[in-house]
């Protein structure tokens, strides 16, 4: 039975510093929730609490509505794929998964059954015998799942579990991953600091900075909607464009003094009338609603650093004054003849435009 | 397996007090080692039945060590016993390593074969050569300093070479060394050689700077092994001049096996030289036999 | 100079002085033991030995069974025997021959004869030493390795505390143990006395027979453990700690972790401390010189104790070298055993 989870002000220390400083969190049964943020954020601490590996030091957990603080790992019912995948290096592939169950004291005729099913769902049938050190690293992942599945649980917790594997198997497991949970349909939540990975699974992502959450949401709301700064910039590659300026009046009403065009002012749509004039302001600019052109056609204007041609599209990065990093410019066909060292104009999309006050909280009224 | 952070209270509370009587358990022959070698026998035997024999108190005299050094003769055992551990660890350090730098980072025909000559020498316990070894010294002329000046001797019997030479050249510490160099990368001796190094240049600007753990590890347990030589002195060293300070604590607790007061000082100061090095080592030590001994 | 024949040269270089120390102070003293044990050599003798043939393997290894039925029994109906000097004396065929030690088969004795009884008595006292102080070290050593591992504070200076008998030198350590087993005045059977309210009669713990050994075996538990310690707690932490929270979610208790996480995890390290600790074992001499001389009646003199008896203290050198190859082929058949069952274990396990 997929389980409802209730995380109420959460709270971990270790000594006196704060790792987790109050984390509140609803999961719907069956949710695909996936926790990201830059390492050291408390994502996978967060998890291990919630698997009951360590202990919480303030707050509620409650799984269905029971509070499970103090509850060992084995009672919470869960299912966990760790890293390094940690399977049992002197068992089977089938001593493995039927570990948990044996522990459970379940017969030897259910524990067959279990891990013949277990296996085959996961096509690891035929390697029943083998040793972890004689399979390939997909491979162990998936019997380090099987392990998890077997014993049925509430919730799902994987940590990193993709991130020793190489790019290409990655991205299968990836899919794998999600067509078991299409399947199985258990809570599952999934640590990464891979956004791609949150943004490929995710029902709904959770972004961790700092210990605390900075914004729940579907993917396609954190792309087009990120509350803060920080969400901005790390979802999406290329990362969003920062430029930085202050609010001016400008004869349209509104705008913002940018610092890169040595302080002409550009109109905002929408209403800024919080935000007293001279307050810093920042722009974000994702990369399709950027485009490039001759510098004299513009008020921003800069070097290109690099191009990155992926091959089904290119992006050009590109060096502005007072800038601290180069923005990124989705390019159409026609800038192909764009070399690094070239100067350039910029132009973008100012209705498409994320405003960030000096705070970094987001106050694009309808950026969309 | 690790209570750590889940442990409760009580639990880590029995975990201490375990920890704490076991560590009196190893630590109470020393302290009445030490307690002992400052109390007259008199107050020792008074003492030997109450927490008294543990603890440094009632009359406390320095006579013991005055004694050791008077009948015992330590003072002269301990520079023996010095000269013998720097010297034979010195040579012991740059020969070995020199061994094993041609083992690990040269190439040369029958290289092979010594790497598995000298496994086969790790087996080989001291303790059964050393009758023949005694022989073999017994024949060896060698070079006496007396009185009269340098003179040749007959045999290395009696000598302090007798017991640097054989310590020198050690099979354990080649293979140590052998072991540390095996995983420096080979990079760093290709681009030594680009730029014109010789093989010694290397193992001297490269090898043996990133080296050091090795180089600790392999002083500390030769150390060990020298300052704690028993056996062999036992056989080779039967007159006094160039007796090593353990020999000469056997024979003095032979000699004066009542007068405990005087044995315990005896045993302080052979035992407080090592144990000074250990407190000041200590982390450094402890790191390093954890990795010789798992490689080992 | 031609720097390519300089670099062929250079190897051998570099390692002709460790080749020349181990030639000459390990592998020659080697083949000599080999080649004296088949001569009568005496260590101050003028003359070089005599090629004596296995005169000497004979002497040390021969053993023999006499069986005598009781000759008359006397009015208290008590069996009575011949006197077993008095065959050894007469008797050609057990010429040299000294009693080992006896056995009853109803009404018969069995009197094993050796040739060197104090010799097979030696072999047996080592062995007996590794049997009994193989396992109680290894096992403190564990459970010091466990404990320390515990993650409680101040770990650093419990291992250092538990770590520095090893730095010790077994001869103090000796002197010092010497001491505390004393009969009357010893702290032992000071604290035994106290502990038991007088119950527990004071133990002459090295004067005993049946004591001395497990004395020594005590002490040196002591002072070695802390070694053993330092290598299991490598083992120990190399096992990932995502293992043990693994077998948590898995619903493993704590000893069912120690059972299926830390014991399989530390199969190999386990295996070579109990090697190092064996090898260590069987070549026990210095505790006993100093504290028993092989004493009381030859219950604590060993196989290491014995050549250096022989080779030095009596001068006989070809005797004592015999001893040590029989030594060197005991911890080599050891050491072959082990590796003989390590791939049969290997086998089974895939």
């Amino acid at each position: 039975m997929p389980a409802s989870l209730d995380l109420c002000d959460i709270r971990k220390s270790f000594g006196s510093t704060e790792i987790i400083k109050g984390v509140s969190l609803t999961i719907a049964p069956g949710e695909f929730i996936v926790f990201v943020g830059p390492s050291g954020c408390g994502k996978s601490t967060l998890l291990r609490m919630i698997a009951g590996l360590e202990d919480i030091t303030s707050g509620q957990l409650r799984f269905d509505d029971v509070v499970v603080n103090d509850w060992d790992p084995a009672r919470r019912r869960i299912g966990m794929v760790f890293q390094s995948y940690a399977l049992y290096p002197h068992m089977s592939v089938e001593q493995n998964i039927g570990f948990g169950l044996k522990l459970a004291k379940k017969s030897k005729a259910e524990i067959m059954v279990r891990v013949d099913q277990a296996l085959s769902v996961l096509q690891l049938t035929p390697l029943r015998h083998h040793k972890p050190s004689q399979l390939s690293g997909g491979q162990r992942q998936r019997v380090a799942i099987g392990r998890a599945i077997v014993r049925n649980p509430n919730v799902f917790l994987f940590d990193e579990p993709l991130s020793n594997l190489d790019a290409a198997l990655r991205g299968q497991m990836r899919m794998e991953i999600g067509k078991l949970h299409q399947h199985l349909k258990n809570t599952v939540i999934y640590v990464t600091h891979d956004q791609v990975e949150a943004m490929t699974l995710a029902d709904r992502i959770v972004v961790f900075e700092g210990g605390v959450i900075r914004q729940v949401g579907t993917p396609v709301e954190l792309y087009d909607h990120p509350a803060n700064r920080f969400v901005a910039g790390f979802i999406g590659t290329p990362t969003m464009g920062f430029l930085s300026g202050r609010v001016a009046a400008t004869a349209q009403g509104e705008g913002v003094a940018l610092d890169a065009a040595g302080g002409q002012a550009i109109t905002l749509p929408g209403d800024l009338r919080r935000v007293a004039h001279g307050a810093a302001l920042t722009l974000g600019l994702r990369p399709e609603h950027c485009v490039v052109c001759p510098p004299d056609q513009t008020m921003l204007s800069g070097t290109v650093v690099m191009l990155e041609r992926l091959g089904a599209e290119t992006f050009a990065f590109i060096d502005l004054p007072a800038t601290p990093a180069p923005v990124a410019v989705r390019l159409d066909g026609g800038e192909r003849s764009l070399v690094a060292g070239q100067r350039t104009g910029l132009r973008f999309d100012i209705e498409r435009a994320h405003i960030f006050d000096a705070d970094g909280n987001s106050i694009s009224s309808s950026a969309s | 397996m690790r209570p750590s952070q889940h442990s409760s209270l009580p639990l880590r509370l029995a975990l201490y007090a375990l920890m704490v009587l076991l560590a009196v358990v190893f630590m109470f022959p020393f302290l009445f080692m030490l307690v002992s070698s400052l109390k007259s026998n008199d107050a020792i035997f008074a003492d030997v039945s109450s927490w008294r024999a543990l603890l440094p108190v009632g009359p406390l005299t320095g006579a013991n060590y005055a004694n050791a050094f008077l009948r015992g003769n330590i003072g002269h055992y301990l520079a023996n016993s010095v000269l013998i551990t720097v010297v034979s660890v010195g040579l012991g350090l740059v020969v070995n390593s020199l061994a094993a730098f041609a083992l690990a980072r040269l190439e040369w025909r029958g290289k092979q074969v010594a790497l598995t000559l000298l496994v086969i020498l790790l087996v080989v316990p001291f303790e059964a050569i050393s009758v023949p070894l005694m022989l073999l010294v017994a024949k060896l002329p060698g070079i006496g300093f007396g009185g009269d000046g340098v003179h040749v001797v007959r045999s290395w019997l009696d000598t302090l070479y007798v017991q640097v030479l054989p310590f020198v050249a050690n099979a354990f510490s080649i293979y140590l060394f052998h072991q540390f160099f095996r995983d420096i990368p080979k990079d760093f001796d290709d681009a030594a050689y680009v730029d014109g190094a010789t093989p010694l240049q290397v193992y001297i600007h490269i090898i043996v700077p990133s080296s050091r753990p090795v180089f600790a590890t392999v002083t500390i347990l030769q150390a060990l092994t020298m300052w704690n030589q028993y056996l062999w002195p036992l056989i080779a060293v039967p007159g006094e001049g160039a007796r090593p300070l353990m020999v000469g604590m056997q024979q003095f607790f032979a000699a004066r096996q009542t007068a405990w007061g005087e044995v315990m000082a005896y045993a302080t100061l052979s035992t407080v030289p090592v144990l000074i090095a250990f407190v000041v080592f200590q982390r450094w030590f402890v790191r390093s036999v954890i990795g010789s001994g798992v490689k080992g | 100079m031609n720097a390519r024949r300089s670099r062929r040269f250079q190897p051998l270089l570099f390692g002709a002085p460790a080749m020349v120390g181990l030639a000459l102070f390990v592998v020659l003293p080697f083949l000599m033991a080999l080649v004296l044990t088949f001569t009568d050599q005496q260590l101050i003798s003028p003359e070089p030995g005599v090629f004596v043939g296995l005169r000497n393997y004979e002497r040390l290894l021969s053993i023999r069974a006499l069986v005598q039925a009781p000759e008359r029994n006397d009015v208290a109906g008590t069996p009575s025997f011949a006197r077993v000097r008095s065959l050894t004396r007469h008797e050609p065929a057990y010429l040299g021959y000294r009693p080992l030690g006896e056995l009853r088969f109803g009404e018969h004795r069995v009197t094993l004869l050796a040739k060197d009884p104090a010799f097979l008595t030696a072999l047996g006292n080592t062995f007996l030493f590794a049997l009994m102080v193989v396992p109680l070290q290894c096992t403190m050593a564990l459970g010091l390795a466990l404990l320390v591992n515990a993650g409680v504070k101040g770990q650093t200076i419990f291992r250092a505390i538990y770590f520095s008998p090893v730095v010790m030198s077994m001869v103090i350590v000796s002197v010092v143990w010497a001491f505390l087993f004393d009969k009357d005045l010893g702290l032992l059977n000071q604290a035994l006395g106290t502990l038991s309210f007088g119950l527990v009669k004071p133990v002459d713990w090295l004067g005993n027979p049946a004591t001395a050994m497990p004395a020594i075996v005590i002490m040196s538990a002591w002072q070695g453990a802390g070694f053993q310690m330092l290598i299991l707690l490598a083992g120990l932490q190399g096992i990932s700690q995502e293992l043990y929270d693994a077998a948590r979610i898995d619903g493993a208790s704590m000893w069912q972790r120690f059972w299926y996480i830390t014991l399989p995890g530390m199969r190999q390290t386990i295996i070579f401390v109990l090697i190092v600790t064996t090898i260590a074992a069987l070549g026990l001499f210095t505790q006993v010189d100093v504290m028993t001389g092989g004493g009381p009646r030859g219950s604590t003199a060993t196989v290491m104790f014995e050549a250096v008896r022989h080779g030095v203290r009596e001068e006989n050198i070809a005797y004592g070298a015999t001893i040590s190859v029989v030594y060197f082929l005991l911890i080599t058949a050891f050491i072959l055993l082990h590796q003989i069952l390590l791939r049969r274990s290997a086998k089974v396990i895939s």
